[in-house]
């Protein structure tokens, strides 16, 4: 019953979509009951949502997605998150967010009608092109052949906490840009000064904010799930989320720096339309099965390419009216080396090109194999040695690019600066020496608390610093570039100053980690709700009677016979220990510790960036 | 102070200490020559896993090959090169820099060389 409400629901909204595109030149609303129709369809789709939803709440294996991809002994959050963790219910999702995207954007107020108006057209035109992608290929409403008492399962890797809610908030990022791309195509067609582009910054900054999050969430789950000790992959799936990303960071720096600049207009239009092409591009990749990883739930080719389609259209379209319509009197920028203008220049131009990078890296092995008939490879040592080195000029930039003036090229307080540098070179490699000697350590750790002096040394001397709303706005830029330094030091010592160690004990064992007493005590294994848990016990630092327990172990989920493994992660604000657990030989089991320095700086700094973009939202 | 002078100074102190550190940084153990070679290498039965992270079998043995050829003084081409002709080109997470792949490796680095000349020229003779 809940899946026919769902599909009717779901159908009924995009024929309103279509409705309202057809009464653009047909009939003539007044705005109000324009505005009533595409709010009608967001709620209809949510309904549609909530009642798929509904029936994996309830486990009703009728429903045929329902029956592939959940069961009915699962904690509730997984059957909650199970609506999302399968192909047709997360696209559903995805036009879910899209509607929601658009109620919210109908309640936008000080702009132009018409141009909210046409903004919500090209909205409803995207909603009905996925709209007809699921109806057509990704049915999640389809009634199920035969007569089941139980489910098929969630894929066990799915069920935690961090998975969860990681796609609902990377989705709000993905699909945030498609207001952003209506906005630039309705700002083109109607050639309207200036006014859109602050509608176009608040909901940019949105959806980066969320993107960042959806990211990081990921990445996390990555880390204490996946066991393998590091949070970042350069996986496929990774990377595809990181060009939207670095090209909506550019996005959002060109929008702060706006100025009535023609030349940064088109720019910034043209952003606008990659980033959302890039979003789409991305879920084309996931969804096509031509990349194999978690994500893909299912590999099937008539998906690909209607998806493939959906992206030729929408690209091609933007694209299109961009070059037909583009913005046509350009002023000359005020470029100097080096003045705010070109400082945002560069920054972009570095973006830009790493964001391509990423891609011609992902998409490179199904070239060569469509070419060559030959399987390679393109992983994080190709990455590393492109886009790191091509970041670091943007890196030293951003130091103090806030406070670089418009007009001039010159610095003030640039003693101050020279000097902090020079100190700070002299005591990281003085801190290096005691360590081991890394470049990339040295670099990256140069530059993180750089980033960070630079930024605390322009705020105490360019501003004068009280406690207001006001002056948190002011010094915004300078937090969210603390926070970027913050994760680049993080990043950088867990990265490169991660430290291994390797043990064969038996339960009862003492050994030690970090010059800490660690006491192997015991091995069990217990009955879950849907899984058996094999756990080893570890208490850490016995001498000092501070006892602090960890488990680590594996997980069988009979349902699916699979196993999962469960990192026991020790967590200090200056370093993880990072439990793995192998497998027993010879009644000694082999456990693997992973000293990982300032992990939890990379989640802080991007906590902070999260901040940043907030409080960049509330700043009009 | 000029801010394009102010940069060239940060320039030259990083490139000066990068320089100067891979210098010192050219002994290393064996057991981190290892760590370095199997970062590298595709786990090719796990899903997207370098040998040196993954514990599965086929890692395994292959840490060991790798450890026992570079105790024998083989060099890190002569290894990969003996994998590739074992298991192909898709081991290898590095791609070659061969014929195939030019296009791959130069592609970012020209790109930079554009962008550089397009913000030179641009900024060129503009001087206040």
């Amino acid at each position: 019953m809940s899946s026919l409400i769902g599909f009717l629901s779901l159908v009924f909204a995009i024929g309103i979509n279509f409705y309202l595109i057809l009464s653009r030149y047909i009939f003539k609303f007044q705005k109000q009951k324009f505005n009533f129709f595409i709010r009608f369809s967001s709620l209809l789709t949510l309904l549609s949502f909530f009642s798929l939803m509904y029936a994996y709440v309830v486990s009703d294996f009728s429903n045929y997605n329902v029956f592939q991809n959940s069961h009915s002994n699962k904690p509730l959050i997984y059957k909650i998150s199970g609506t999302w963790g399968n192909h047709e219910g997360s696209m559903l999702l995805w036009l879910c967010i899209l509607s929601v995207f658009s109620f919210f954007f109908s309640f936008t107020k000080n702009i132009d009608r018409n141009f909210q108006r046409l903004t919500l057209i090209i909205q409803s035109f995207l909603h009905i092109l996925f709209g007809l992608f699921i109806v057509f290929t990704s049915n999640p409403f389809l009634v199920n052949s035969i007569l089941v008492n139980e489910g098929l399962g969630l894929n066990p890797i799915l069920q935690d906490p961090g998975l969860a809610v990681h796609p609902p908030i990377l989705y709000a990022g993905y699909v945030g840009y498609s207001i952003v791309f209506s906005i630039a195509i309705a700002g083109l067609f109607q050639n309207t000064d200036g006014e859109w582009l602050y509608v176009a910054k608040k909901w940019s900054l949105i959806s980066w904010t969320f993107l960042t999050g959806g990211i990081a969430l990921g990445s996390y789950w990555a880390y204490y799930e996946l066991g393998w000790g590091g949070w970042w992959f350069w996986d496929p799936v990774e990377n595809i989320s990181l060009m939207p990303w670095i090209a909506g960071l550019a996005l959002v720096h060109s929008l702060m720096m706006v100025r009535g600049e023609q030349a940064i207009k088109k720019w910034i239009v043209f952003l606008s339309i990659l980033c959302f092409s890039l979003s789409v591009f991305g879920t084309f990749l996931v969804r096509s099965g031509i990349l194999t990883s978690v994500h893909s739930f299912a590999a099937d080719a008539s998906r690909g390419i209607f998806i493939l389609l959906i992206f030729f259209i929408i690209t091609g379209f933007g694209f299109l009216v961009f070059l037909l319509k583009e913005p046509k009197k350009s002023i000359a920028l005020n470029l100097l080396f080096i003045n705010k203008v070109s400082a945002l220049v560069i920054n972009n131009i570095l973006m830009i090109i790493a964001t391509l990078t990423i891609l011609l890296g992902t998409i490179y092995p199904i070239i060569i194999e469509v070419l060559y008939n030959k399987r390679i490879s393109v992983g994080g040592p190709y990455f590393n040695a492109t886009v790191i080195p091509i970041m670091i000029p943007g890196f030293l930039l951003m130091s103090i690019a806030p406070i670089l003036s418009w007009q001039t090229n010159k610095i003030q307080n640039s003693k101050k600066y020279v000097l902090g540098f020079i100190v700070l070179s002299i005591l990281v490699l003085i801190q290096s020496y005691f360590l081991d000697f890394n470049t990339w350590g040295f670099v990256g750790l140069l530059l993180g608390f750089w980033i960070i002096l630079a930024s605390i040394i322009a705020i105490f001397s360019s501003y004068k610093v009280k406690f207001s709303i006001k002056f948190i706005q002011i010094i915004n830029p300078h937090i969210a570039h603390i926070g970027v330094g913050i994760a680049i030091v993080g990043i950088t010592c867990s990265s490169v100053f991660q430290n291994e160690l390797d043990f064969n004990l038996i339960e009862g064992d003492k050994f030690k980690v970090n010059g800490k007493t660690v006491l192997f005590e015991k091995i069990e294994t217990t009955n879950q709700i849907n899984f058996q848990a094999l756990r080893g016990k570890f208490l850490f630092d016995i001498e000092k009677n501070k006892l602090k327990e960890i488990e680590v172990g594996k997980n069988y989920y009979p349902v699916s016979k699979m196993i999962t493994s469960e990192a026991g992660i020790l967590h200090q604000w200056n370093k993880d220990i990072y439990f793995i657990l192998g497998d027993q030989k010879n009644n000694e089991w082999f456990v693997k510790v992973l000293i990982n320095p300032f992990v939890s700086f990379i989640w802080f700094g991007v906590i902070i960036m999260m901040y940043s973009g907030f409080i960049a939202v509330s700043r009009r | 102070m000029k801010l394009s002078r102010f940069f060239k100074v940060l320039y030259i102190i990083i490139l000066g200490f990068v320089f100067f550190t891979f210098k010192i940084h050219s002994a290393e153990n064996i057991n981190e020559r290892v760590k370095k070679l199997t970062l590298e290498l595709r786990c090719m039965t796990c899903q997207n896993q370098s040998i040196y992270d993954s514990d599965a079998e086929f890692s395994n043995d292959i840490k060991k090959i790798v450890k026992q050829k570079l105790q024998e003084g083989e060099s890190e081409g002569d290894i990969k090169k003996f994998l590739v002709e074992r298991y192909g080109e898709y081991i290898l997470f590095r791609p070659l820099m061969n014929y195939n792949n030019i296009f791959l490796w130069s592609f970012p680095f020209i790109l930079l060389i554009i962008g550089l000349f397009f913000v030179l020229i641009k900024t060129k003779g503009k001087k206040i």
